[in-house]
């Protein structure tokens, strides 16, 4: 966007050698770098990686848990394959994708020669996190996350990337209950303007209930106004995460070492269904939400995931 | 009976004649001017005040300006002269809404009247047969104007910038017939990816220099120098005022929602770091003293220019919170040197030498606070710090091609100094009046950003776990800043060009070298050029556009 990679023909005009070399002695001094502004140095000079994602400051600071159920998956994913981080509060607009997270790579690792300026680092989408984090590992205590997961997998994903997704989507954003709670965690990070508050909530309403009618043809009473919430069939949504949460609990049961498809250690499935149950029980305390996923998530490993997790934020903290 | 007297025939009116309009009709003197001196001692009223031609315009507008005419006639011991005076005072204020007056950057369009077909007249009143005569005179006075098409509509192009854009622009003049103005634009273009803007403004009571307007506007633009597009939606209400002195001032507040969105794969961790929604909440004022005799090519005069703006103070709120404050100076002097002809400098024009000093500071402020000293400041966004550099701004630099740089991209300061000095010379066997001209100039610039741990050693992390700044590392930080704009040799570069003043347009072809820089500023090596046009003056705009890129 910034710069053109090939400039027209006209533009290429050759330069005479003497006057080229003339040119060459310009400028005559040149002093050294200006300083960068001090919000940019304070978030953007760590020498760790940064992982930008939906969080609050205080939060972040800590390394508590993101509560946005993408970003808190890849947080997870990033912490058990022993990568070393920082996160970030950030919204959409700022990722390469157009949604959190990505990882910003510290700045001095691109500081290759001595004459150019350091080129400042270029983002890494949540596609690549895991072969970022296998490049950092440089010894081969790293644990085995194999981001192409068993074939049969693919089926009971699409039980947490549907249907406990839509749930989710449902119980934040369309329910009024949980306004109070969406916009804590949402909106009044963005903006301290009631109008621009009033402006996004809307905006966000509209986008999940598009995205439930979207990805589940079936829970949509009327089609002619798929873009409200009263268009979203709310027994169908919970009904159908309550079933997923159930498959899924029998299926980690079928598992003997407490995680899912009898590995030895968490991967990416338990991730992303830790994602969710972590944040139902969180946030949507004494929901039939939280209850099904205390349901599914108290007879494995993603229990001890959490403690894991706590504990590791009580030792750093 | 009727002798009809011109309106130029008094020395008062027709010196306020002169500068209300030029073109308004003039008589010519009639008689001895000594004999008029004398008619100005006797005695007068006015019998009748006609204004034909105004039909669209509402009485209460026409009242405000001639009702200190009237009220003075009804004195007893008014004179002819003073009727000439008021009237030529009312008839200038009646003038200005014949003119598109530039108040502050915003054309306020009032000109309700056309220029031409502007006339007053004055005769003596017929004095009925009954009434026993007097000494005094009666007048009739009858003023004549042109409304203009109360609706008007433009479109077209512009270039410049590596920009093209199209607009479309309709005016709805004089709506509710004192002379309130609806103008709306819409712009789309390769950079402004779309600009749409209504504007609403009304004369205060009938004052021609004190107007009122509204706006609402909404706009999407990249910003390449920083890699990103932001998105604004606001509005803002404007006062606007002409001082007697012909100053002009505004003071305005706006709202705007602004989004920083649309990065580009390489844009800096500094641009996704502010990426986002704030809403700046300010008031700003503007001070505008313009002394230049053309400002396409000034060669005799000055400018000075303040613009303060205040955000997130107090009640303002909002996200972003700080004082901002610009200063700008310029003059011309035409110089004689003593070893040209006097002769020959009369033939082609003369030299003139040109300078120009600009200065800004952005100082956080605590958000939502009436006082700078309590609570604890954010430091500044990018889409709130100074840009500099470019060929409209400093010459010889890309586009925000000064100040600090996060790789590609120029992430603005918060405190600058820019100075430029520059010489026009005619070029030889060209007319006097010639709008070409061969021009020297050198300009130097400096932009720095706000660091609090800039000069400490601790370079990396910060001491301070929050963003937060108390009001004490504000002070320490601004202050270190400034101490930087003097540290070492500023920014600079010199060239050589060629102006060409068209009047509603100046361009400029110039070939100039960077001679001192900072590592990660841009200079440009070889030919920039640039125009600015008043096609778009409305929107404050400059356009130009740059020929070649660095040789």
């Amino acid at each position: 966007m910034a710069s053109t990679p090939t400039a027209p023909s006209w533009r290429r005009m050759q330069v005479p050698r003497p006057l080229q070399q003339l040119f060459d002695r310009f400028p005559l001094r040149t002093y050294a770098a200006n300083d960068l502004p001090e919000r940019s140095h304070h978030l953007t000079s760590s020498d760790l990686p940064t992982l930008y994602v939906f969080s609050t400051e205080p939060d972040a600071r800590l390394g508590l848990p993101s509560f946005n159920p993408a970003c808190l998956k890849w947080q997870t994913l990033l912490r058990l394959a022993g990568l070393e981080f920082r996160i970030l509060p950030s919204t959409n607009h700022a990722s390469p994708t157009g949604s959190l997270p990505f990882l910003l790579p510290p700045r001095t690792s691109t500081n290759t020669t001595t004459t150019t300026t350091t080129a400042p680092p270029l983002p890494i989408p949540a596609s690549n996190l895991l072969t970022y984090a296998a490049r950092q590992h440089t010894s081969a205590a790293a644990p085995d996350l194999d981001p192409d997961l068993p074939a049969r997998s693919q089926v009971y994903l699409s039980l947490i990337t549907l249907s406990l997704r839509n749930a989710w989507l449902h119980a934040l954003y369309l329910d009024p209950s949980n306004t109070a709670l969406l916009q804590r965690l949402y909106i009044r990070p963005a903006s301290s303007s009631r109008g621009v508050q009033a402006t996004l909530l809307c905006q966000l309403r509209r986008a999940a209930a598009e995205q439930i009618a979207n990805t589940s043809s079936s829970m949509v009473l009327s089609t002619a106004a798929a873009s409200s919430a009263d268009a979203v069939d709310e027994e169908a949504v919970y009904a159908a995460a309550r079933d997923a949460l159930g498959a899924l609990a029998s299926l980690l049961g079928e598992s003997e070492t407490g995680w899912f498809f009898g590995a030895e250690g968490p991967g990416v499935f338990d991730a992303s269904l830790f994602s969710y149950t972590h944040l139902m029980m969180e946030f949507m305390d004494g929901g039939a939400l939280s209850a099904a996923a205390e349901g599914g998530m108290g007879t494995g490993g993603l229990g001890r995931m959490l403690a894991n997790w706590l504990d590791d934020v009580d030792l750093t903290a | 009976m009727a002798a009809s007297l011109g309106f130029g025939g008094s020395n008062v009116a027709d010196k306020a004649n002169a500068t209300a309009s030029p073109t308004m009709t003039q008589h010519s003197y009639q008689g001895p001017a000594q004999m008029l001196d004398e008619h100005l001692l006797t005695p007068a009223s006015i019998s009748s005040l006609e204004v034909h031609g105004a039909a669209n315009t509402r009485r209460t507008l026409l009242d405000h300006i001639f009702k200190p005419v009237v009220e003075q006639s009804a004195h007893a011991g008014t004179t002819l002269g003073q009727i000439l005076d008021s009237v030529g005072v009312a008839t200038k204020k009646m003038a200005r809404f014949a003119l598109c007056i530039l108040l502050a950057d915003t054309q306020l369009l009032q000109d309700i009247f056309k220029e031409e077909g502007f006339g007053v007249f004055l005769s003596e009143a017929p004095r009925p047969e009954s009434t026993r005569a007097t000494d005094r005179t009666d007048l009739d006075i009858s003023i004549r104007v042109k409304e203009k098409a109360r609706w008007a509509f433009s479109a077209g192009t512009d270039f410049g910038n590596a920009e093209g854009s199209a607009y479309t622009n309709a005016v709805a003049r004089n709506i509710f017939g004192g002379a309130e103005t609806l103008s709306v634009n819409a712009s789309t273009g390769t950079r402004t990816r779309s600009a749409y803007n209504a504007t609403f403004s009304a004369p205060v009571n009938g004052n021609p220099d004190l107007r009122l307007s509204v706006e609402a506007l909404r706009s999407a633009t990249q910003k390449p120098w920083a890699s990103h597009e932001e998105q604004l939606m606001g509005a803002n209400l404007r006062l606007a005022w002409l001082s007697d002195t012909s100053d002009t001032h505004a003071l305005s507040y706006s709202g705007v929602w602004r989004q920083l969105t649309g990065l580009a794969a390489t844009a800096s961790p500094t641009v996704r770091a502010d990426a986002g929604d704030s809403l700046k909440s300010s008031l700003t004022h503007t001070f505008t003293r313009d002394r230049r005799d053309n400002p396409m090519l000034p060669q005799r005069g000055y400018l000075v220019r303040t613009v303060s703006e205040l955000a997130g103070w107090g009640p303002l709120s909002g996200d972003a919170a700080f004082a901002k404050t610009e200063l700008e100076a310029s003059g011309a002097l035409p110089l004689s040197l003593p070893g040209l002809a006097s002769s020959s400098s009369k033939k082609s024009g003369i030299i003139s030498i040109g300078g120009g000093l600009r200065l800004g500071l952005l100082y956080p402020l605590p958000l939502g606070c009436y006082s700078p000293l309590s609570g604890r400041a954010q430091p500044s966004r990018v889409n709130d710090r100074f840009q500099l550099g470019g060929p409209t701004d400093v010459r010889g630099f890309k586009l925000g091609g000064l100040g600090p740089h996060d790789g590609a991209d120029s992430v603005g300061g918060d405190v600058y100094a820019a100075g430029s000095v520059n010489a026009l010379i005619p070029l030889p066997r060209t007319a006097p009046d010639s709008p070409l001209r061969l021009q020297l100039f050198a300009n130097a610039g400096r932009l720095v950003a706000l660091n609090t741990s800039a000069k400490s050693k601790e370079k990396r992390g910060g001491g301070r776990e929050s963003l937060a700044m108390d009001s004490a590392t504000v002070f320490r930080g601004v202050k270190s800043a400034v101490g930087e704009l003097a540290n070492g040799l500023p920014s600079l570069a010199a060239g050589v060009g060629l102006v060409y003043a068209h009047p509603v347009a100046r361009f400029e072809l110039n070939f100039s070298l960077p001679l001192v820089l900072r590592r990660g500023e841009e200079g440009r090596k070889g030919l920039q050029s640039w125009s600015t046009g008043y096609f778009r003056m409305a929107n404050g705009r400059l356009i130009g556009f740059e020929l070649f890129n660095d040789l």
